[in-house]
């Protein structure tokens, strides 16, 4: 059956939006990025036990951070998740000399772009692929049909096109003397807005529209459909993620109108457009 | 001291190939014609590969390439006859960051496989993992700090290649798809169009531009990592490698030269190297754009960004590239590749001398008529020299002089 997996923004988020989904997606302070909730007492989830948790730990890990990582692998051990989302390989490679009850989720964003990769890591034990959303349906058609690991796919929400280690923001406003304390800046090109965000661990910057992947959701067979909160008002992304509840092939146009007659600035991402890399001469 | 590092210079073609090779590099690193990360780039066919392969190994230098795509459905088919024909290519290894790559090449082909700095390898744990998998050296992410690049060499037996000098991403490679979202160009792909250099207005919540001297961009300063080569070399890298396979015969010539000179003087005799300034200034001139040394020394902030409001003066030091001496009447044959006129005082520097500084009395035409300016791109000429030069040393303008003719 299919679940629906938020990435929510709070924990009142969390308290509004139990009855509407399967699971949660959330970060920890430092070691998580583009994870809008990060929590450092890891108790806190003994509060949502009744629901999937996945925990992302997605940051590129550097040496510094590798006890701390462990550490961590081994403390999510003690509570009920269902997974743990990673970018670096390190994680991968810590959590195999180790026999957790939690499973990995393959979760290199633009890199999870074919079968035989994912197949390649469940070989090592990776039993989840989160696919990248740079793909076009087809693409995670034939990946649902071909590969081993079970997938998740993000289905709603502003997309990651960037991240840095680098604070581009601060940077711009440190070089030229400027103040501005926006915990969500954006950029702008040719009437087109991209929220930045700038934090601890540098700067992740999103897609102009939001992806509305409702056609993935009722067409591709997958284990968890993802929807992110980020930068989304409250009220509409519960209304989302009511429409997606109710959902289902027959009345798919339906519900399709109605996410779109809630945003301005939303489409359906690659879903139906492929990337090109070699420019026509 | 550590062994010698090998030098590691890119090639977009053959010419840059051979100039790379002659100019000092121990090795280059190109992209074949499919699944690399410069997909518009020439590249070279299979026949090129075989080619240069066979000069690099005449010179007993190595040729690396690029298979560093992440993979889609529709290259999966294609993976194993590439390989094989690069395997047959007699080539050194290849350049990969989609790990199913790693596993092809490995399990069906004879190939050394090193993991490219695409994949952002930045950790111990990662280095183990992929040596586990006999991949046989890795490119650390460029993120990486002098500290951790140690580390990873004291705690790792694998050889580390790490860069030295030339662009950087913005970003971590590999996270970065603004290409894909603003061109619908494919950056892990190949496709990348350095959106990271386009100018942007900056936004508050409110949506309120915040407005700097200079517009909001993502580009980063170029990377030279000169001032620290004895620290590197002492710290046991194995390859520092030049960016750039889009560049110049000219920007590759200037630059592996000059890493070839500090290199061998340090390890030719470390109590008496100093650092050369005079090399710096060669490099800074020939990329035009200012250069730091990025992660390496911890620092990363402001003064590694790059607010020029898209002004870049396009480099003009570059005056011609030697193509004959007829050493009896000591005439060079050059072709033309910026402006330069009788009474011009220029450098020449090649691979197999020290710079000659030379002040133009005459120039020939291919008829042998007298002209005074040379303005036509690739125009061919003669001028008399009487050092001895050498097909492929390049003409420029005399470094002191630059900032007078600008």
């Amino acid at each position: 059956m299919s679940k629906l997996l938020v990435v929510p923004s709070n924990i009142d988020e969390i308290n509004k939006t139990k009855s509407l989904c399967d699971g949660y997606i959330i970060g920890i302070d430092g070691m998580s990025i583009g994870t809008n909730m990060l929590i450092r007492d890891l108790s806190i989830l003994k509060s949502i036990n009744d629901k999937d948790i996945f925990i992302s730990l997605n940051k590129n890990m550097h040496n510094s951070d590798l006890d701390k990582l462990e550490s961590i692998l081994i403390e999510l051990n003690n509570y009920n998740i269902k997974g743990v989302l990673y970018y670096d390989i390190a994680v991968m490679n810590i959590y195999r000399r180790h026999s957790f009850n939690y499973e990995l989720v393959w979760n290199q964003e633009h890199a999870v772009t074919n079968y035989n990769t994912i197949n390649y890591w469940y070989d090592f034990g990776v039993n989840y692929a989160y696919l990248s959303s740079d793909i076009t349906e087809d693409e995670i058609v034939t990946i649902s049909k071909k590969c081993k690991s079970k997938l998740i796919i993000n289905v709603f929400g502003y997309l990651p096109m960037f991240v840095s280690k680098r604070h581009i923001v601060k940077n711009y406003l440190g070089y030229f003397n400027l103040c501005d304390s926006s915990k969500i800046n954006y950029i702008s090109k040719e009437g087109k807005k991209y929220p930045i965000v700038d934090n601890d661990l540098g700067t992740i910057c999103y897609s102009n529209n939001i992806l509305n992947g409702l056609e993935s959701y009722v067409n591709v067979k997958a284990s968890y459909y993802v929807l992110n909160s980020f930068n989304i008002e409250a009220n509409k992304f519960i209304e989302v993620l009511k429409i997606f509840k109710k959902s289902n092939k027959k009345n798919f146009q339906e519900c399709n109108n109605e996410i779109y007659s809630l945003f301005s600035n939303i489409d359906s991402g690659f879903l139906n457009k492929k990337t090109i890399y070699k420019v026509k001469k | 001291m550590k062994k010698k590092p090998e030098l590691l210079a890119p090639a977009g073609d053959l010419e840059r190939l051979k100039i790379a090779l002659l100019y000092g590099a121990d090795a280059v690193y190109i992209g074949g014609p499919n699944l690399n990360l410069r997909a518009n780039a020439i590249n070279f066919t299979i026949d090129e590969i075989k080619e240069g392969v066979s000069f690099a190994h005449s010179l007993n230098k190595k040729v690396y390439v690029t298979v560093n795509i992440l993979l889609h459905n529709e290259e999966l088919d294609i993976i194993d006859n590439y390989l094989k024909e690069l395997e047959e290519c007699n080539i050194d290894a290849i350049i990969v960051s989609d790990p199913i790559i790693v596993k092809e090449a490995l399990s069906k082909t004879k190939l050394q496989v090193h993991l490219s700095t695409q994949a952002s390898t930045t950790n111990i744990e990662t280095c183990k993992f992929f040596k586990e998998q006999n991949v046989s050296r890795i490119v650390l992410a460029r993120e990486c700090t002098k500290e951790e690049i140690k580390d990873i060499i004291d705690n790792v037996d694998i050889e580390i290649e790490t860069f030295i000098h030339g662009a950087m991403c913005a970003g971590y490679s590999g996270r970065c798809v603004l290409s894909n979202f603003l061109t619908n160009r494919d950056a892990n792909r190949g496709g990348c169009s350095q959106i990271c250099r386009w100018d942007f207005d900056l936004l508050n919540e409110d949506g309120l531009e915040i407005k700097g001297d200079k517009p909001f961009t993502f580009c980063s300063k170029d990377l030279s990592l000169l001032r620290y080569l004895p620290d590197m070399i002492d710290m046991g890298i194995s390859s520092f490698k030049i960016e750039g396979r889009m560049r110049s015969v000219y920007y590759i010539a200037t630059v592996v030269s000059i890493y070839r000179k500090a290199i061998d003087e340090y390890c030719n005799n470390k109590d008496s190297y100093t650092y050369n300034k005079e090399y710096e200034k060669i490099l800074r001139q020939c990329a035009n754009r200012d250069s730091v040394p990025q992660f390496f020394n911890g620092v990363y902030d402001y003064t590694c960004s790059y607010y020029n409001g898209r002004e870049e003066i396009s480099n003009q030091d570059f005056l011609g590239i030697v193509i004959n001496y007829d050493g009896y009447n000591k005439i060079a044959t050059i072709e033309q590749r910026n402006y330069f006129k009788t009474g011009d005082t220029v450098e020449f520097f090649g691979p197999n001398h020290d710079t000659i500084t030379y002040k133009i009395n005459e120039i020939y035409d291919e008829n042998n008529d007298i002209i005074d300016i040379v303005r036509h791109p690739k125009q061919i000429i003669k001028m008399k020299v009487e050092n001895e030069l050498e097909k492929y040393d390049m003409m420029r303008i005399k470094v002191v002089d630059k900032t007078k003719k600008m």
